[in-house]
């Protein structure tokens, strides 16, 4: 008798004094209050003893991960494991992907949970029913965190912006800067399928965790259907406990632009005014922004023909171009290719294997000393090496996986199976230096 | 007569009186036996293990060779110098439990044993409860006298009555190691007794008084030393002064009188703890001695993983990884709740310190999990990790019925993608010494052996350098450990043909249990046991085995847990016998479920012998039951098959010389070192000159880089491609010279100047053509001419670019070696080769890897083997899952990564200590890649190469496995 399904994540938010239960999410039958009470009992009962429980891992790829948030949120995630059961002796490899994603996954509810909120009535909580009805309200965000339908966007595992590069940028970019202006502020952006496509300066100089976040929020209000809105938002890092304003103005389907900005101007005033004077001559820009479309990458960049899918990320700038193409020129009688929602789940399990083996990720600075130290713990076999890796590869019965990283950049690729192995190198490094070629990244 | 004394202590009665043990000389193995016989069943009927078999049948017996044990004694003595709480020297009863050596022979025994022997035994019980006395006080005099070795016998200086303030007696405790074997044949007793013969005081009884004849002796007088006998054990012990009075034995108290007597009752080699009273001279140098001095003192072989084994120092070794939390604890889930007492549920729990008493209280924690945790995600808990304070700890469980086992152990120490790995294989070695864990755990003698067990495998896991300490070993790769002892496999050693042939033929004479006189069947009994099968070790390697694999597995777990194997290869063992019921786990697991029609295994108790020899070792795996008589009760060892392994042991040593041999050889593959693919840093900047200014070389530059890319060519030819662009000469995309590291090279510098001309530039190149000749005249060590030490195999495939006359293949064959990698050069650096069939693999043996030595390559290696724990995790978590639960095939590849089947991470490594801040440091990438075969036989490949030439993993196992013939 299972209570999770395979597969599937259920989410528990309690208080960390007292245990009470604040909300549950998840796509499947929510947990029993006693799996509930006794999940967070243990972790109490550790605490008294002084002993952190940070994580547990069954067979099959279930795992459990507990996480303490200024001492007065306690969020853990459950996870069913896998289908079938891949995992068996040192099936920790397995899981490590699945342990990571949690830990992310925890980070990220509590950032919105920030974010919608605000840290002041998260820490100081007087009024427990009241913190539940408000809770509510972050629900779609966190459904949205959850289930993770979204194809191509990686941001909230890879905690960099998902980015989509214009094939215009130059004017782009002067638009938003100038949008931004007139709105009296410094944080603007604008979203094409999802993915940024122009920021001003100041918005990418956000945590990279707040831009992520802003950008599942601007999805999530786009897909709402409403032309514009005005919606207040906290930003986790950067003001806790200051509110912001952030309007969204749709452009066109499927594009946005957003500000951050203070009491003024007001919603009716900056639709009607600001966003046709700067918006209105571009509409051409945009709707070959708009072609560029799920590829993320202009016309003017060329893949290499072999690439089946691609991760790129800027470690300098926390942005990423991900994309997975479909093959015309695959040779019949070979294994089929996996299909994109598979190569998509391909391409963040290799990132993570990746990362939590080999390449250590050079976190945001403004992470509090005391994440740094929990997150660092899964990485503490990285540390074992007196070596720097530079570039891994993996040959799976489905495709052939090359990861690289270089001072600036690390690159996640899948390739199929007919490239031989030794020619990974090239693939990965042409794709490379044609893709940094391109403006703007 | 011995033989009867050796079958009277199995149980069994001889019906007839065999007089097996005579001087027969049938066959060769017969005479060895005979041979081995007479010397050791001489007036000493038994055996030396024979006391050390305990209750319940069990034995483990090991002695080194007589140097080292004196050494290792001596050590102990230096070390007790410390006033730590020691429990070996418990008030327990005498029948102690744990694994001690023969110098603590206090089990009791009931046979009837020789009263000198008892009284012997009598003289060490009394020593227990005066330990205390004499061991905290003196322990500054002890060390300011070891700090002098050679030791100033006259203590009485005149220099030192300077400033001495007081003279005080004060008594002083030493141990020194008797041998009263060494007395040898000619046991005539010398005129000073056994005083001077044993220990080799010299005592006259005092001439002063009155002048009556020597022989007028003196009632009770106090038997100061008058002097001392060289090469005796009270001169070597370095603590016996000249003056000093000995005032007791073992706690006896000694007088002239009574001293013979008691040294006569020293049965054999132990170590005697003497009581001197001595004068101090107090404000002498005797302060101010730390423990570094004393262990500094000489460099004792016996390291302290001997007496880890032996049984001693557990409690040291406990407190120095008392501040690392880890514990292992077997839990009950059910409870009686009727009557919850504290701790009802802990069954067992090891160590009993304050590393596990957090994690002891949160126990509570792992009893809810794993209860909970199968319902909510429907798969049995496999670990759980948890912060203490600032460590990270990883906790393993293994569930078994109604019963927990929880392993707890800091992550820096054992990572997480191992854990499960080693908590796997502590429960099979378990169950293959115990038969299940409840057996193991439950009852309550077995639980100070168990506290034994489990020391070690912290010890192993936590501190292993600590094990090393004291022996010659280098210091210990622990992600190698944990890599290569987590394998399903053993370390193969592959010997020339005629060799292996005559190792296999000489088990397969001992297997065939054709014992001639010394049979069962001699005697009329049935056979005692049935021999399964065994395996051979030569230090660590293994050179023949005719076990089963899943046996061999068992075997070699055991061995592992218990450091046997290397054991053997850094001390030179004396003797090692080990006798145990083991229950091996495909024979265990069949014997419930035979129902199947056919063949079936018989019901059969089985026992593992293992006899160590030198640097030999044998496990035999024999059976009781089935064919042979059933076992009752707890047989201890029979001697006869000890004898009949040592004799076999006897007769392998003539093939010593052709094993060490074999590891001398040059390394088959050829191996290169890390330091030769970097660039050296002084010699460049002066070749670089001669470079610059020689157009010869930038021609010969030009055509060796158009063939390969440029790695072929020298130092000079990496300079030339500086010299175009600097940036990228330094980072090894492939136009890396072939230099030597460091000092080698600077040799070949002061033969040139900033203006060399082609001739000097020639007489260089002649050089190196020497080397090369110098080197192709014979393996020896050619590298003189270039003072390059290390080069004791010149790698055959360096060849200057002049010398391309030789093929590749006319080149291995010359050097009856073989290039692995493809490419001019032989870019291979290390490799693992696992056959999982015969549960064998196949590395670079610790010789080759030392012979390599550089400043980057050991780092290379630790490196490798890092990446190959993770590599070999990603293979297996996508093997379905086979071993301890039941297999899960994973469906479709629809989750995880899918099966992996290769695997390869690129390094980039720079030289330590890089001190030339205006250029860069040179950089050198190489490839760890892991590759799973799945035919022609399964296998896993792991190797380590210089990134110049891509290699197809596939055929580099191809190319090893079919030169090997393994």
């Amino acid at each position: 008798m299972m209570m999770l399904q395979h597969g599937s994540t259920q989410l528990l938010c309690l208080t960390a004094s007292s245990g009470v239960p604040l909300f549950t999410r998840g796509a499947s039958k929510q947990l029993p209050f006693s799996v509930i009470g006794s999940l967070n009992g243990v972790h109490m009962f550790g605490g008294g003893q002084e002993v952190v429980l940070s994580s547990c891992e069954t067979e099959g790829g279930g795992r459990v991960v507990w996480r303490v948030f200024q001492d007065s949120v306690m969020l853990i995630a459950v996870s069913g494991g896998g289908q079938g059961s891949g995992g068996g002796q040192g099936g920790a490899g397995g899981s490590k992907e699945e342990e990571v994603r949690l830990q992310r996954l925890l980070e990220n509810v509590w950032s919105c949970m920030v974010l919608v909120l605000g840290q002041d009535e998260l820490t100081n909580v007087r009024n427990v029913e009241r913190l539940k009805r408000d809770l509510r309200s972050c629900f779609s965000l966190i459904d949205q965190l959850l289930e993770d339908r979204q194809e191509g966007i990686l941001g909230n595992l890879t905690h960099c912006a998902d980015s989509l590069l214009p094939p215009n940028p130059t004017l782009l970019q002067e638009a938003v800067d100038g949008f931004a202006q007139a709105s009296d502020s410094e944080f603007g952006c604008l979203i094409v399928h999802g993915r940024i496509a122009a920021a001003t300066e100041k918005w990418w100089r956000l945590a990279p965790q707040e831009v992520v976040l802003l950008s599942a929020l601007m999805r999530s209000l786009s897909a709402s259907g409403s032309a514009s809105c005005d919606y207040p938002v906290f930003l986790p890092q950067g003001s806790p406990t200051v509110a912001h304003r952030l309007l969204r103005f749709q452009l066109l389907p499927g594009a946005d632009v957003c500000v951050l900005c203070g009491p003024t101007p007001s919603l009716h005033r900056a639709e009607s005014g600001i966003v046709g004077r700067f918006w209105t001559p571009l509409v051409e820009t945009l709707r070959d922004c708009l072609a560029v479309g799920e590829r993320c990458l202009p016309p003017s960049v060329s893949l290499r023909p072999d690439v089946l899918a691609l991760l790129l990320i800027n470690r300098e700038t926390r942005r990423s171009v991900s994309c997975v193409r479909t093959l015309t020129n695959h040779p019949l009688g070979d294994p089929p290719l996996p299909s994109k929602a598979r190569c998509w789940e391909l391409l963040k399990l290799f990132y993570i294997f990746s990362t939590t083996r080999y390449f250590t990720q050079e976190e945001a600075l403004c992470v509090s000393p005391e994440e740094k130290a929990q997150r660092g713990n899964t990485e503490d076999f990285v540390l074992g090496f007196s070596h720097q890796p530079l570039q891994c590869y993996l040959v799976t019965e489905e495709c052939k996986s090359y990861g690289l990283q270089t001072p600036q950049h690390q690159l996640f690729l899948l390739i199929p199976l007919s490239v031989p192995t030794f020619a990974l190198r090239t693939v990965a490094t042409q794709t490379l230096s044609d893709i940094v070629a391109a403006p703007g990244f | 007569m011995a033989f009867a004394n050796a079958r009277k202590c199995t149980g069994k009665t001889l019906s007839t009186e065999g007089n097996g043990a005579g001087e027969h000389d049938n066959d060769s193995f017969c005479e060895s036996t005979s041979s081995f016989n007479s010397s050791d069943y001489s007036d000493d009927l038994e055996p030396e293990w024979l006391d050390d078999i305990q209750k319940n049948g069990e034995l483990f017996y090991l002695e080194l060779s007589e140097g080292e044990e004196e050494a290792a004694l001596a050590q102990a003595a230096a070390n007790r110098g410390v006033a730590t709480n020691h429990v070996r020297f418990s008030e327990k009863e005498a029948e102690i439990i744990t694994e001690q050596n023969k110098k603590q022979r206090c089990s009791s025994r009931t046979k009837g044993e020789p009263t000198l022997k008892r009284l012997a035994r009598i003289l060490r019980r009394k020593r227990r409860p005066s330990q205390r006395r004499g061991g905290g006080k003196d322990g500054g005099k002890e060390n300011s006298n070891l700090s002098s070795p050679p030791a100033s016998i006259l203590k009485n200086q005149p220099g030192q009555r300077q400033g001495v303030t007081v003279q005080q007696q004060q008594l002083k405790e030493v141990c020194v190691y008797l041998n009263p074997k060494r007395l040898g044949g000619s046991s005539t007793p010398l005129s000073g007794g056994l005083l001077e013969a044993l220990l080799g005081v010299v005592h006259r009884p005092s001439w002063s008084r009155g002048q009556g004849a020597p022989a007028e002796v003196t009632q009770e007088e106090r038997l100061s030393v008058h002097g001392l006998i060289p090469n005796s054990p009270a001169i070597k012990c370095g603590q016996i002064l000249i003056g000093d009075v000995l005032v007791a034995v073992d706690d006896v108290d000694v007088t002239s009188e009574n001293i013979e007597r008691v040294l006569s009752c020293i049965p054999g080699p132990t170590q005697v703890r003497l009581m001197l009273e001595t004068e101090a001279l107090v404000g002498s140098s005797s302060v101010g001695n730390t423990s570094s001095v004393r262990k500094t003192k000489g460099s004792p072989p016996v390291s302290q993983l001997v007496r880890l084994l032996w049984g001693e120092d557990t409690a040291e070794l406990q407190m120095s990884i008392g501040h690392i939390p880890h514990i292992v604890m077997y839990l009950s889930l059910k409870l009686d709740s009727a009557s919850p007492q504290d701790e009802e549920e802990i069954l067992y729990q090891y160590p009993a310190s304050e590393a596990s008493g957090q994690l002891k209280g949160v126990r509570g924690i792992f009893l809810t999990l794993c209860d909970m945790l199968e319902n909510v995600t429907g798969g049995r808990i496999l670990s759980s990790s948890l912060l203490l304070g600032k460590q990270l700890v990883h906790v393993g469980y293994w569930k078994e019925s109604n019963n927990l086992v929880v392993i707890g152990l800091p992550a820096e120490r054992v990572p997480l993608l191992y854990l499960q790995m080693v908590v796997g294989d502590v429960v099979r070695t378990l169950k293959v010494m115990y038969g299940s864990l409840d057996s193991a755990f439950c009852k309550a003698d077995h639980a100070p052996r168990l506290d034994h067990f489990f020391c070690l495998f912290f010890q192993q896991l936590i501190q292993p350098s600590r094990l090393r300490d004291g022996s010659s070993a280098p210091t210990p790769d622990v992600s190698g450990t944990l890599f290569l002892d987590g394998l399903p496999a053993v370390r193969w050693l592959t010997l020339p043909p005629e060799i292996k042939m005559e190792v296999d033929t000489v088990l397969s004479d001992f297997e065939s249990s054709d014992f001639g006189e010394m049979s069962e069947d001699f005697f009329g009994l049935r056979r005692l046991y049935v021999i399964l099968g065994s395996c051979l070790f030569y230090k660590s390697y293994l050179i023949a085995n005719h076990l089963p694999k899943e046996d061999l597995l068992d075997v070699c777990l055991y061995c592992q847990h218990y450091c046997l194997l290397p054991l053997a290869s850094e001390q030179r063992v004396g003797q090692l016998v080990i006798w145990r019921e083991v229950f091996p786990q495909q024979r265990a697991s069949s014997s419930s479920s035979s129902t199947a029609p056919g063949y079936s295994q018989p019901q059969g108790r089985h026992f593992l012998l293992i006899v160590g020899l030198r640097h030999f070792m044998q496990c035999v795996l024999l059976e009781a039951g089935g064919c042979a008589s059933p076992a009752l009760g707890s047989p201890g060892p029979d001697c006869v098959y000890v004898d009949q392994v040592k004799a076999t042991l006897l007769q392998l040593e003539v093939l010593e010389a052709g094993i060490e041999e074999r590891l001398n050889a040059p390394p088959a593959p050829c191996l290169s070192c890390a330091d030769w693919f970097l660039p050296a840093a002084a010699a460049r900047d002066r070749l670089v000159s001669a470079a610059s200014s020689s157009p010869v070389f930038s021609k010969l530059a030009g055509a060796v880089k158009g063939s390969s890319t440029g790695y072929r060519g020298r130092s000079l030819f990496g300079e030339k491609a500086r010299r175009s662009s600097p940036q990228r000469s330094l980072s090894d995309s492939g136009s890396e010279g072939q230099m030597d590291a460091g000092a080698g090279q600077t040799s070949l510098a002061p033969g040139l100047s900033p203006h060399s001309t082609p001739e000097s530039g020639r007489r260089l190149v002649g050089r190196r053509d020497s080397l090369t000749s110098g080197g192709s005249d014979g393996s020896g060590g050619s590298g003189g001419l270039f003072k390059i030490p290390r080069r004791k195999h010149p790698n055959p495939f360096h060849l200057g670019t002049l010398k391309k006359t030789l093929t590749e293949r006319e080149t291995e064959e010359m050097y009856n070696t073989m290039k692995l990698t493809s490419g001019a050069e032989n870019t291979l650096f290390h490799y693992v080769l696992m056959e999982t069939v015969q549960g064998i693999f196949i590395a670079p043996t610790n010789r080759e890897v030392a012979q390599l030595s550089g400043s980057i390559h050991p780092q290379l290696i630790r490196n490798f083997h890092h990446c190959c724990l993770s590599i070999r995790a990603a293979f297996q978590q996508s093997l379905p899952a086979r071993g301890r639960r039941a297999a899960d095939r994973p469906q479709g590849g629809g989750w995880g990564l899918g099966p992996v089947k290769e695997h390869g991470v690129l390094f980039q490594c720079k030289p330590e200590n890089w001190t030339d801040h205006r250029k860069p440091a040179p950089t050198m990438t190489y490839w760890v890649i892991g590759r799973m075969l799945l035919e022609p036989v399964p296998q896993e490949f792991y190797v380590c190469f210089h990134d110049s030439v891509a290699e197809v993993p596939v055929e580099m196992a191809f190319r090893l496995s079919f030169g090997l013939a393994l």
